[in-house]
């Protein structure tokens, strides 16, 4: 048995799944002042009809990090960075204890310039003077080379195993091998300003769990990349726990339906409509990270689009055409608002009779008179304008992908484009928005069972992911893989070959030591190159990049079932 | 927030999977760390700089610059054909006002290569501005463009397809021809009898620094430009003129290059030539990029950047004076005819042999514009090289006239009837027309 918890911004939602289906599911109101209260009312709940002693695992998606970073209940970080030369650090200052040091390195790992030992001691009494127990330690091309991040660690820690002078710190390395310095700078300072915070809720849910007779249950979290990591690490890297409900909800629809084509999900919810697309039957990742506040990271996401069309969207007529969204002016008048929406305009369309529909009726035909129209076909003509709406913002984000940069002539020239042949449509509306959005798509449109819950059997079923970055450089002899902290000496014949062999090696060690036992073939190396290194006319080395990942997927399935 | 004050597109493409042979200074290695440089830096991340894909350019495209012989798939890879495309893709950025500026960082590069191609010289196949420029001019009816070649080597490819074009003026600046490859680029050469004074060459002697060069562009470039007013800046951006460059011997810093775009404001930049792959061109591309969008660059600096040893000696700066004094002349007031060639009546008539260094094969060319008074006037090449027969180009440029159109028409027929040509490429770009024959 599988437990599932989604905290969400208006519903906690939890199942309990084994390979029979959904054994039990719960919606309770979140409450923002104590997430807690809700995840143990949830468990109470889901627990008091399951047998407690068959649950093996729970995951959990919450908004806790989220939250804390936009109301600002985190914690001041102190950062110490080393830039090196290039675009103005200062432009990306996230923070009053920010303190620039010299010392560089270049992009093969190669120190141009050295850390200044007395400027680190100031920086970091400046810190400590402040009562900054939390940093950030970040350089650029850290990822080439750690050497400057674990001079200043060993600065602020005195070499010690516990931080001798701080509570904790991020390297920018730790956050994996990607090449872009303020997103790490960004990542690594929100790491920190929730660090604490979502340690302390940690600490809850484990005691939860042991007063619940739970704690032999393994707890994972979910990730905004569609896949989980142990409780445990996420103590650590609590940064990747954030934004995790829309890959909840496409996890979902992975486990209900039996994706295989080029598809597009439509999860369509009060206020927006989250897109998603999948290649095959594999949801996209986006490729740079997301955006926390105004600041790119490093986070890895799904890519999931979001619209202002959702069922309280509010309706207008403006120069005889009718509009949807994307303002949303409080709820239906069908569930007792005042301004029209498109749960009324459904409604007054005789598509469904959701609440008051009535009153719905009555709404849209006031408009429709001041208007000069006929309510029905105004009713209609808003429905059709939703969906072709939706249909606009899936055919422009799959040009968007299309699109995408690409760095081989091979690619570019026979890089397979995405052509969507299915839409899956799941949230509130879904059953009645079916028609109109498959009359826009042209394309058979499916609404997959249990959708209400979709995003808690996502997280329940969702398993771990995790992706790293090697790099090697024949001519140095080094082989690193930053987010693993693990260099080595190799030699001159080290191949591509070899490095992909110990790219995947290290990822499912790695996972391996955090209790996730995976087959090799669920490894996927997503980019290999090796490039000559050529100095003069001879050839000195390659400079060898694998990326390897576990896939975004589930445990298992619940399609086939009645 | 960092945010570009004018908006720039980039379109990055490095043909990872491209060389021209493994050793080769254009090998797949060539923009790798300028891409770790970008990429680290954020530089796509800061508001109005995007990213970009490019475009593939089509046989016509290719044509409506060059005669290809026997045909352009002969002479041109796919990445050639991409290469061009990433230039025609950023004219197209500025062009729809997507963006204020763009710039191509492509390869390979192509300012080297002429009006007729057998082969590849200079290690370019295909002229990437001036397929950009000659779809400017279908698609946008662009009229009056300035390019200003920048790279170390003298864009005598170019130099070559302007040469009789009034409309288009060229500027190199350039190591001195007696010192480095390709060994042309004086300022004698000024262009052809329709447009004296649209070529303007600008050698600059071994150990140039940045202030030898801003000197020329402040006292040469930039005052021929607000009196040329072209529609459009286009920067051949070689970046071959750095200290640590292993093939030239100048001694321009990445601020230098970053200055000089700051001060140029091109519209276009495309990516030339530039083979210190590690120490110059991630800083160099990072100062351009920036300088292009109008940010701050003061904090890029390359590894080895000692300005004292850098310095430019006196004697460098006076003699960069004179030749400013010169070039800076011939614009104003051009000689009254060009340097070689003959006028055999209604034609100019001039023969040049062409060596392609990277294919080793020599061409001997023959090269008639008729100087009809009235339009650009029809252009007549006959050409035989080691790779090839006797072949013609005949071009008919945009805004002909019916006298040099029906001409163009009269000489490819008789020209098909007698057979004394193994390839004809025809090129009608009044009434977008492209012939070829010879298969």
């Amino acid at each position: 048995m599988l437990l599932g918890i989604d905290v969400g911004g208006t519903h906690t939602d939890a199942v309990a799944v084994s390979r029979d289906g959904v054994a039990a599911s719960c919606k309770v109101r979140t409450d923002h002042a104590d997430l807690l209260v809700s995840v143990r009312g949830a468990l109470e709940n889901i627990l008091s009809r399951v047998d407690r002693a068959k649950v093996r695992r729970l995951n959990l998606s919450t908004t806790l990090s989220t939250n804390a970073i936009v109301e600002g209940r985190t914690e001041e970080v102190g950062a110490l960075l080393i830039p090196g030369p290039g675009i103005d650090p200062y432009n990306s200052m996230l923070c009053r204890h920010f303190h620039v040091l010299s010392g560089s390195i270049d992009h093969r790992g190669t120190e141009v310039k050295r850390l200044d030992q007395a400027e680190v001691a100031a920086a970091v009494d400046s810190c400590l003077k402040a009562d900054i127990r939390v940093f950030a330690v970040v350089g650029k091309f850290s990822t080439r080379n750690p050497r400057h991040e674990n001079a200043v660690r060993l600065a602020l820690c005195r070499g010690e195993g516990a931080c001798a002078r701080g509570d904790f710190l991020t390297l920018g390395h730790e956050l994996g091998g990607r090449l872009n310095f303020p997103r790490r700078m960004a990542t690594a300072f929100f790491n920190g300003a929730v660090w604490r915070l979502y340690n302390r809720f940690a600490d809850a849910v484990e005691k939860t769990l042991a007063d619940l007779n739970l704690g032999h249950v393994k707890v994972n979290v979910l990730k905004a990349d569609g896949g989980t990591f142990p409780l445990a690490l996420s103590r650590r890297m609590p940064v990747q726990s954030i934004f995790s409900g829309p890959a909840a909800s496409v996890m979902g629809i992975i486990a209900l339906c039996d994706i295989t084509h080029d598809s597009v999900i439509l999860d369509i919810g009060g206020t927006t409509t989250d897109i998603a697309v999948f290649a095959g039957g594999a949801p996209l990742v986006e490729q740079d990270g997301i955006h926390i506040g105004s600041h790119p990271t490093l986070v890895r996401a799904l890519k999931v689009h979001s619209i202002g069309i959702g069922g309280d969207s509010a309706l207008t007529v403006l120069n005889g055409v009718v509009r949807v969204g994307p303002n949303r002016l409080g709820p239906a008048v069908a569930e007792g608002g005042s301004v029209p929406t498109l749960v009324d305009a459904l409604n007054a369309a005789g598509l469904c009779a959701l609440g008051d529909a009535e009153a719905s009726r009555a709404a849209v035909a006031a408009l429709a008179r001041t208007h000069g129209r006929e309510p029905e076909a105004l009713a209609k003509e808003a429905v059709d304008a939703a969906a072709g709406s939706i249909h606009a913002a899936v055919r422009e984000m799959t040009a968007e992908i299309n699109d995408r940069p690409v760095y081989t002539i091979h690619e570019l020239l026979e890089g397979r484009r995405i052509v969507p042949k299915k839409v899956y449509v799941m949230g509130g509306p879904a059953e009645v928005m079916k028609m109109p959005l498959f009359r826009k798509f042209q394309l058979s449109t499916e609404v997959p069972p249990d959708y209400a819950v979709a995003n808690a059997i996502g997280a329940a079923l969702t398993r771990s992911t995790w992706d790293l970055e090697l790099f090697a450089d024949t001519e140095k002899n080094v082989l690193f893989i930053p987010s693993l902290q693990h260099r080595e000496n190799i030699p001159r014949t080290y191949t591509l070959e070899e490095a992909r062999r110990d790219a995947v090696r290290h990822l499912l060690g790695h996972l391996g030591s955090l209790g996730v036992v995976l087959d090799s073939a669920e490894a996927q190396i997503t980019r290999a190159d090796s490039f000559n290194m050529v100095d003069g006319l001879a050839t000195v080395g390659r400079n060898i990049r694998v990326k390897c990942q576990v896939k975004p997927g589930v445990a298992f399935r619940l399609t086939g079932r009645a | 927030m960092l945010k570009a004050v004018n908006s720039l597109g980039i379109i990055f493409f490095p043909a990872f999977d491209w060389s021209i042979s493994p050793t080769h200074p254009e090998r797949e290695e060539r923009l790798l760390y300028t891409q770790d440089q970008l990429k680290e830096e954020g530089l796509f991340d800061i508001e109005g700089i995007r990213e970009y894909k490019p475009g593939v350019a089509s046989v016509e495209d290719v044509e409506r610059a060059h005669f290809c012989f026997p045909e352009v798939d002969a002479v041109t890879t796919r990445s050639h054909l991409i290469s061009a495309g990433g230039a025609i893709t950023a004219a197209k950025l500025v062009m729809d006002k997507v963006h204020d500026r763009a710039f191509a960082l492509v390869r390979p590069p192509g300012h080297h290569a002429m009006k007729v191609v057998h082969g590849s010289r200079g290690f370019c196949n295909i002229n990437i501005e001036a397929v950009m420029i000659e779809w400017l001019r279908e698609h946008y009816g662009v009229r009056r463009i300035a390019v200003v070649d920048t790279d170390c080597h003298h864009g005598d490819g170019t130099q070559d397809i302007y040469w009789h074009d009034p409309d288009v003026l060229f500027i190199s600046l350039h190591q001195d021809g007696r010192t480095l490859y390709p060994g042309t680029g004086f300022p004698k050469e000024c262009g052809g009898p329709t447009a004296l004074g649209r070529t303007i060459n600008i050698p600059l002697p071994p150990g140039t620094s940045d202030e030898g060069l801003l000197m020329a562009l402040d006292r040469v470039v930039l005052p021929i430009l607000a009196d040329f007013q072209p529609e459009i800046i286009v920067n051949s951006a070689g970046q071959d003129n750095h200290f640590s460059d292993p093939i030239t011997n100048m001694n321009i810093t990445a601020q230098g290059y970053a200055e000089l775009n700051r001060r140029l404001a091109p519209h276009l930049a495309v990516l030339e030539g530039g083979y210190a792959i590690q120490g110059a061109l991630p800083y160099v591309n990072l100062g351009i990029c920036l300088a292009m969008a109008g940010l701050d660059s003061s904090g890029v600096r390359e590894p080895g950047f000692d300005p004292e040893r850098l310095r430019q000696p006196r004697k460098v700066t006076d003699y960069i004076a004179e030749v400013c004094e010169i070039a800076g002349g011939l614009y104003f007031n051009p000689p009254k005819e060009p340097k070689d060639g003959v006028f055999a009546d209604k034609w100019f008539v001039r023969r040049k042999n062409i060596y392609y260094d990277t294919d080793e094969i020599t061409e001997a060319q023959t090269e008639m514009l008729r100087l009809c008074g009235n339009c650009r006037g029809l252009l007549k090449i006959e050409s035989r090289s080691t790779n090839n027969p006797l072949c013609l180009g005949l071009e008919i440029p945009f805004h002909a006239c019916d006298e040099c159109r029906d001409l163009g028409y009269k000489i490819l027929e008789e020209s098909q009837l007698k057979g004394e040509f193994r390839y004809i490429q025809f090129v009608n770009k009044r009434e977008k027309e492209f012939v070829r024959y010879g298969f």
